[in-house]
């Protein structure tokens, strides 16, 4: 049975950009994935608890104000804390030289602005599948 | 399709594009457009009526005679991160390498207007501009540079805008400034915040009032001060087209001067020290149409709506920052290339300032590199092109006078809109703007998609992803917050706290007089103690009924 990927998308800390992330949540939606959007200013407790209450498949992070290393960091901390594997993606304005290093912290895929809509949709599903088939 | 053009194509897919056809028959923002242009497309047009020469009503090619053969446009770089000696060091370099202005912007926290040290705001202190928690943040910002001789622009929008402003006199009366011959600008459009991420901590009444204090004060004591840009710009980044740009803001500018005028002040008073900051995207002819559309809309608008007479009043002057949305991380040397083009239309509309966003941009900070060859794309501009030799160079081009009267149209059809949602205050309140900035941002990203519009490297050309950044990347170091809210701390350890509770009761009293006490003089009083923006705007909020701490977390102190 195939089945509609729940995504939480959310910004953490204090970059107040959201264009991007609400345009990401409009075609998440229309492309049938149900999406939570917890909107600006999120801290990462919040965040944690919101996927836990939610059951969500997958959580994207936008983040366009430099702190991106530093929230996905305590996020993926408090996850494991919890015991949640859920799989952690994240979006927005870095560079790419700290894309391997989000990778090796444990976010599972990353997208920079430009990324076109197609692509982490599709990353979406799979990561969305895989942690359907893991639970 | 866009996403079929590769540049890795065989033999037939140069042939197919030696026979390639312009897909796009649309401006940027979506108006139809023509092969050719004739005397036709501009039969209406009454010379002196709707264009008129440079410097003469209604200001379509221009709000100077000369142009800039009078002065050149001002030549600045927005700049802020780390702590304020960190900032001072790079406007330190662009003095250096011959900006003619500067440009400050302020970090999040200062957006928010909480402290380095409020628990939320340390991982975030410095990040997205300076940090500037007090009057010693803001003498380290501007230590060995002569403020009275040289303009100042801050790029703030929120309540920190009065906090900024009564930190920035108190730092120049310090040093024996006459305030007059402060010259600047600070942005101080609160309402703009509204759809720019930080609503909540900028309440829309509040906003307001502190913006009129900051144009009642400016107005009687820094003459050569602009108390105020519409922000044109983080609207249009955040997905309006052109002709929307141009009706939402000159809405929004309006309604300052409303505003303002119901406060007292004369509409010829306030108006000449009134300016705009303005987007300037990728589709060169619709931004210069667009930008002359507005200046005739405002002569139009000052006259008709607010009877102005004073010339500049009735005078659109504004600054242009180059689109950072129309940027990419994908590729990033053809930002340079857009910018470039940007900034040219820029110069062909006649802007009073420009900055040129550095190519890295869409990446995270702009590097001492990036950023010199942002200032040198400025001075190309005005030194080698040509560009800037002639007022309004393309007035009189059927194409462009056919499209400033395309987008004039549209954009009064919106303003008509908006009259309708009660008025620009009301259709913010109720969220109408916001949905139409929303349903916009969508529309942008669906042209992508669809591939409507055509963005080099990214829906077409693509190539694959890079693995690290020309020029290399601004990386901040770690441990930059907690060195800053260590600062803040030890501040408050060291001041005299006396006077630094006295300055917050007087504050808190002049807040809890009524509206029209104007808040600035004893902000500036609390700047002078080393009050921080997290208690000079902390305690105005609990005097307003509102909580201290816009985040909810802090209590406030007791004095």
């Amino acid at each position: 049975m195939t089945h509609e990927p729940k995504v939480l998308l959310a910004k953490v800390g204090l970059d107040g950009h959201d264009r991007g992330v609400k345009v990401v949540a409009k075609l998440l939606q229309t492309a049938g994935m149900e999406v939570i959007y917890l909107g600006i200013h999120q801290r990462s407790e919040a965040i944690v608890e919101a996927a836990i209450q939610e059951d969500v498949d997958v959580i994207g992070l936008s983040s366009l104000g430099g702190a991106h290393l530093q929230y996905a960091e305590k996020i993926l901390a408090l996850l494991r804390e919890r015991g949640l594997e859920v799989p952690v993606i994240l979006g927005g304005t870095l560079p790419v030289e700290d894309i391997p290093r989000l990778e090796a912290i444990g976010i599972r895929a990353v997208f920079p602005a430009g990324t076109r809509a197609g692509e982490f949709e599709e990353k979406i599903r799979q990561l969305a599948a895989s942690h359907r088939a893991r639970v | 399709m866009a996403s079929d053009r590769q540049t890795n194509g065989g033999e037939n897919d140069t042939l197919k594009a030696y026979f390639e056809k312009l897909e796009t028959p649309t401006t940027w923002s979506g108006l139809p457009t023509k092969p050719c242009y004739g005397p036709a497309d501009g039969a209406g047009l009454d010379y002196s009526r709707d264009l008129n020469d440079p410097g003469e009503f209604p200001y379509a090619r221009g709000v100077h005679a000369d142009m800039y053969r009078g002065r050149l446009w001002t030549k600045r770089e927005v700049c802020g991160f780390g702590s304020g000696r960190d900032t001072n060091q790079r406007l330190r370099f662009q003095i250096s390498q011959g900006v003619s202005g500067l440009s400050i912007i302020g970090d999040n926290n200062s957006s928010l207007t909480i402290d380095a040290d409020h628990p939320m705001a340390t991982p975030e202190a410095g990040l997205q501009g300076v940090s500037v928690n007090s009057l010693r943040d803001m003498e380290d910002l501007f230590d060995g540079i002569q403020v009275e001789k040289v303009s100042v622009s801050f790029d703030l929008s929120g309540l920190n805008c009065i906090a900024w402003m009564a930190m920035y006199v108190a730092a120049a009366e310090k040093r024996g400034i006459d305030l007059a011959a402060l010259r600047g600008t600070i942005q101080n459009d609160t309402l703009h915040y509204q759809f720019c991420g930080f609503g909540d901590s900028c309440p829309v009444d509040m906003g307001l009032k502190t913006s009129v204090d900051i144009i009642e004060f400016c107005t009687r004591r820094m003459p050569l001060w602009y108390t105020g840009n519409a922000n044109l710009y983080d609207m249009r980044e955040n997905g309006l087209d052109a002709p929307q740009e141009v009706a939402f803001g000159l809405s929004l500018a309006a309604t300052y001067i409303e505003k303002a005028i119901e406060r007292g002040l004369n509409v010829d008073d306030i108006a000449p020290r009134r300016a705009f900051y303005c987007s300037c995207h990728i589709d060169l002819f619709e931004e210069v149409a667009k930008l002359r559309a507005a200046r005739r809309m405002w002569a139009r608008l000052m006259r008709d709506r607010f009877g102005a007479k004073n010339p500049r009043s009735l005078q659109f002057r504004f600054g242009v920052h180059t689109s950072g949305v129309s940027l990419y991380p994908q590729q990033p040397l053809n930002n340079a290339i857009r910018i470039a083009y940007e900034a040219l239309a820029a110069v062909l509309a006649g802007a009073q300032s420009i900055h040129t966003c550095s190519y890295d941009e869409p990446i995270g900070l702009p590097t001492e590199t990036s950023q010199a060859l942002a200032i040198r794309t400025q001075q190309i501009l005005a030194y080698e092109t040509g560009a800037a030799q002639v007022a309004d160079p393309l007035g009189g081009s059927w194409y462009v006078e056919s499209l400033t009267n395309q987008i004039e149209a549209k954009a009064q059809e919106i303003m008509a809109e908006i009259e309708k949602q009660g008025g620009m205050l009301a259709a913010i309140k109720s969220g109408w703007v916001l949905r139409e900035i929303e349903a916009a941002a969508l529309r942008r990203q669906s042209e992508i998609e669809s591939g409507v519009k055509i963005v080099i490297g990214v829906n077409a050309f693509q190539a694959a992803r890079e693995t690290s950044t020309p020029g290399g990347v601004h990386q901040l170091p770690p441990g930059q917050g907690e060195a800053i809210a260590a600062s803040v701390r030890e501040l408050r350890r060291s001041r005299d706290q006396r006077r630094v509770a006295e300055a917050l009761l007087r504050l808190h009293e002049c807040a809890r007089a009524g509206e029209r006490v104007n808040l600035l003089p004893p902000l500036i009083d609390a700047a002078r103690a080393y009050a921080t923006i997290g208690e000079m705007m902390g305690t105005i909020r609990l005097a307003d009924g509102r909580p201290y701490d816009p985040m909810g977390v802090l209590q406030p102190p007791r004095l």
